[in-house]
């Protein structure tokens, strides 16, 4: 399928490595979101909403985002999802949790949920 | 408690020192109830009183701002008052900002209540109005006695550390921040009560209003370029060298339109910018970086273009008020039109 | 099609040897319950509590609220294709055990949310806190995946308040309300003169914890359609939903939707309320899209004069909200959009994800990022750690006297987006 995942969740990437492109790195959730930024600005398009699930963005360390394959003209919707979802992660305080790895993996189930029943359907 | 104790700041021209001739008047302080304080007094009664008044010239305080705004600082902090009344400034650009640069510094500073006023186009309304209270005016003078009466008893209640209504309520400008309470009714009422309204084509009032969005629809494109009429038109200050028209740093109170029939070429010897709001090094050093007429020569000269229009507009975008820039904007786009311009490039900073 | 809801009002909720409803007060066998709920292989253990307004207690985390109810006369049962079969609700009579809930708690992931306090300052801001609540605290056996955990509390929940409602089955209710949706074209010919209008209901459906069910189905595999106002009076939509305790709809908020039940106030007097659509709030950005238009296309379909649109969660939902209102508007049919807002602790942040100047008539359920301190209280259900951590609650909120600072989206249904409470905001 034409699309790549951009992700931190090293269960999402376990999942769907052998399935899909998968680019998998260490990074925060608001690098997840500059990554996204830089592939939209590249030419990408974004293909799940940056900020899927309810689960705040100051809460949880995980993010996923399907993006397209293919490069074409700068997609202005793709680019205004992107920036919106940067500005609402930028108006969220910045917690000092220290989750525990049960929680951290709980996080990581649910990111893995959104990008599992969005792919399922399509 | 005794009476509430004010220090008010005003300008030259409010303390009836002078016009335009002397905004470079320094920072003064006088024991003393000036201009529009008498009105204050007359409002405050007996509750409180103008204990000192802090005069400075509006050019002097904006181009001096870090050095007039410390010295202010410290006039307000010696005579420790209830609270600080700056302005009202009504329409004045430069007296507007500096009323709030002012009211925003004592407040942070001296961690006591602030209070200007001013006309809702002024451009230190958009830059102050999150962080202090301003009290919204008239566009003149005119409107002092109006203002007074808004401002006094918002004022009172501010020393006094009384819980502060909404906008419409004590009548200064919103502040865009969000409070809850409890309406009447439930949501789901709320909804239907203005849904039905809406349908009727009453009037009705939105919760949260969205942002304002000032989009602007593209034109079609230009049918052939290679014959086209081009102007350029910024915001980046660029103007000839000297600033012939004075073009503020900031908040511009007015644009520019500079001839360039014979120039290939803009350079350090012939322009400059005028901006405050960015290093001007480079534009400086070379004005096509922000104009760029060596380029459009040289399309005109290929025939890229048809041709250089002979003059430019500029101002300095730099904390210049929405309404200042379409009002400029409307004006010289006429003159654009009637000279036969087919398409304008616009540059920014 | 026609109901008849009939209202038993219950002000007192106790255990006892037999279940069974008596002048306003629910008897619960708790042997009974707890057997019940320990037929699902998946709980270890079950905790039953009462919890009552005005009683010291905080229950937490709270999955989901259900009101008990039973189909007296009509086709079908109460929650059609969980509980009941498929067959089409929305007729004939149900009794409501009103003023009761079962209420579900138990921590399904880490960082769950949901606060329910029944005194204090923060009993003003849930509308459960009035209602004499059962309160099942589950515990799941070792190693069972969340998505498992999750259907086994929300079974619980659902089989609980079916067995309470069916205790009400022969009473004779103190009070009758009857529900009257007729065909478009009928109602057409009764009222020409009258506006018509539909309630747009966005269902949250983007995954595990994050699900709605509608007649069974999970709603994300759904496209927008039509449903009888009286069909949700019935349980035909559930609440799957975990997370965003102050703006999910819970079971009892679908069962009680105040939309439907303010237009139907207004109904054959000043507007003609024809109908809901429902709609999803999918991860795919493609999915939106297609949701959105579908509503639209329906709204324009059944000629709609205007609509209500209400929404469900945070963040992503808000341009689904914001679609379907400027596709609706684009077919020249006026809207009036429900949501909250995450204004931040000060309120002075953009309130939502999304915007758009077609969206000119909002009601918003509050800002849920502003602070309060719930005051300890002298018994917990369910489980507190979470509370310092989630939603709304930070480092550092518990202080030393037990009292917790947190931000109104840690309250079960504090910000409601079906414009359920009285709570909203404005601007100074």
């Amino acid at each position: 399928m034409d699309i790549v995942i951009i992700t931190n969740n090293k269960k999402v990437y376990e999942m769907f490595k052998d399935k899909y492109l998968v680019e998998y790195e260490d990074i925060t959730y608001k690098e997840i979101l500059i990554k996204v930024r830089n592939k939209v600005h590249e030419g990408h398009e974004v293909l799940t909403h940056p900020l899927a699930s309810s689960v705040k963005p100051n809460e949880t360390p995980f993010k996923s985002i399907i993006i397209s394959k293919k490069k074409g003209k700068l997609n202005y919707n793709s680019l205004m999802v992107i920036e919106n979802s940067i500005a609402t992660y930028e108006k969220f305080l910045k917690l000092k949790v220290e989750w525990t790895d049960a929680v951290l993996d709980d996080f990581r189930t649910i990111d893995l949920t959104m990008i599992k029943s969005a792919l399922s359907k399509n | 408690m005794g009476k509430i104790k004010v220090v008010q700041y005003i300008n030259q021209f409010y303390a009836g020192i002078g016009g335009e001739e002397k905004a470079d008047y320094k920072p003064e302080v006088r024991e003393e109830i000036i201009g529009p304080g008498m009105a204050f007094k007359a409002a405050f009664k007996d509750e409180a009183e103008i204990i000192a008044t802090i005069i400075c010239g509006d050019s002097y305080f904006n181009e001096n701002l870090d050095s007039a705004k410390e010295k202010i600082l410290q006039m307000v902090k010696k005579y420790n008052p209830d609270i600080f009344i700056a302005g009202p400034a009504f329409n004045a650009g430069r007296y507007g900002v500096a009323c709030g640069t002012i009211a925003e510094a004592v407040q942070t500073e001296m961690k006591i209540p602030v209070l200007t006023g001013m006309y809702c186009e002024n451009p230190g309304a958009d830059m102050f109005r999150k962080s202090v209270y301003i009290v919204e005016t008239k566009n003149s003078a005119a409107g002092m006695r109006a203002a007074v009466k808004k401002m006094a008893p918002l004022a009172m209640k501010l020393a006094k550390g009384e819980e502060i209504g909404s906008p419409s309520e004590e009548g200064y400008l919103s502040r865009g921040i969000r409070k809850n309470y409890f309406a009447a009714d439930r949501g789901s009422k709320r909804a239907v009560d203005m849904l039905i309204k809406k349908l009727k084509g009453e009037e009705f009032i939105t919760e949260f209003p969205m942002p304002d969005f000032d989009r602007v629809e593209p034109n079609p494109a230009v049918k052939d370029i290679s014959k086209a009429k081009v102007a350029l038109v910024t915001s980046g200050g660029i103007v000839p060298k000297g600033n012939p028209d004075r073009i503020e740093s900031s908040s511009a109170s007015k644009y520019g339109k500079y001839d360039i029939l014979n120039y290939t070429d803009l350079t350090s010897e012939t322009h400059e910018t005028a901006h405050g709001g960015y290093d001007p090094t480079y534009a400086n050093q070379d004005a096509d970086r922000v104009l760029p007429v060596d380029i459009m020569r040289e399309f005109e000269k290929e025939g890229k273009i048809g041709e250089l229009h002979r003059y430019f507009y500029s101002t300095t975008g730099n904390g210049t008020s929405v309404a200042n820039s379409k009002a400029y904007a409307a004006e010289f786009s006429k003159e654009l039109k009637n000279d036969g311009v087919d398409a304008v490039i616009l540059t920014s900073t | 099609m026609k109901l008849e809801l009939g209202y038993i009002y219950i002000n007192d909720i106790k255990f006892s040897d037999l279940s069974k409803v008596e002048n306003g007060t629910l008897y619960v066998n708790k042997e009974e319950i707890e057997a019940m709920i320990l037929e699902d292989e998946n709980v270890k253990s079950v905790k039953v509590e009462i919890a009552k307004p005005g009683e010291s207690i905080r229950i937490t985390p709270v999955k989901d609220v259900i009101e008990p109810r039973v189909k007296v006369e009509g086709p079908g049962g109460i929650f059609p294709g969980i509980i009941s079969k498929v067959e089409t609700v929305g007729m004939g009579k149900t009794n409501v055990l009103k003023g009761s809930a079962v209420v579900t708690t138990g921590k399904i992931v880490g960082f769950q949310e949901g606060i329910i306090d029944m005194a204090g300052v923060g009993a003003e801001y849930t509308p459960f806190s009035k209602l004499n609540n059962l309160v099942l605290a589950c515990e799941p056996v070792d190693g069972i995946e969340a998505h498992e955990h999750e259907k086994s509390v929300r079974m619980a929940g659902l089989k609980t308040s079916t067995y309470l409602g069916k205790l009400a089955k022969d009473i004779k209710p103190d009070e009758v309300e009857t529900f009257e949706t007729l065909s478009i074209v009928d109602s057409i010919k009764k009222y020409p003169e009258l506006p018509k209008v539909a309630y747009v209901q966005m269902l949250q459906s983007q995954g595990l914890l994050h699900d709605t069910y509608v007649y069974g189905v999970d709603a994300k595999r759904t496209l927008s359609t039509l449903i009888n106002p009286t069909e949700l009076m019935d349980g035909a939509i559930i609440s799957g939903n975990c997370v965003s305790a102050c703006d999910k709809n819970t079971t009892y908020h679908h069962l009680n939707n105040p939309v439907v039940h303010d237009l139907f106030e207004k109904h054959g007097k000043e507007i003609n309320f024809v109908g809901i659509i429902i709609t999803n709030e999918n991860v795919y950005l493609a999915d939106k899209e297609r949701s959105s238009n579908w509503t639209a296309k329906l709204a324009e379909q059944i000629g709609l004069d205007g609509v209500i649109i209400s929404q469900e969660g945070f963040g992503n939902p808000d341009t689904d909200l914001i679609m379907n209102c400027k596709k609706i508007e684009e077919k020249g049919i006026k809207t009036v959009i429900i949501t909250d807002e995450y204004a931040g602790r000060d309120g002075a942040s953009q309130s939502l994800a999304d915007a758009d100047e077609k969206a000119d008539a909002v009601v918003t359920g509050g800002n849920a990022n502003e602070l309060i301190e719930l005051k300890p209280m002298d018994k917990i259900i369910g489980d507190i750690m979470p509370v310092n951590t989630i939603a709304g609650g930070f480092d550092g909120s518990l202080k030393e006297d037990g009292s917790i600072v947190v931000e109104l989206q840690a309250i079960t249904g504090a910000t409601n987006e079906l414009g359920f409470n009285k709570l909203t905001a404005k601007e100074y």
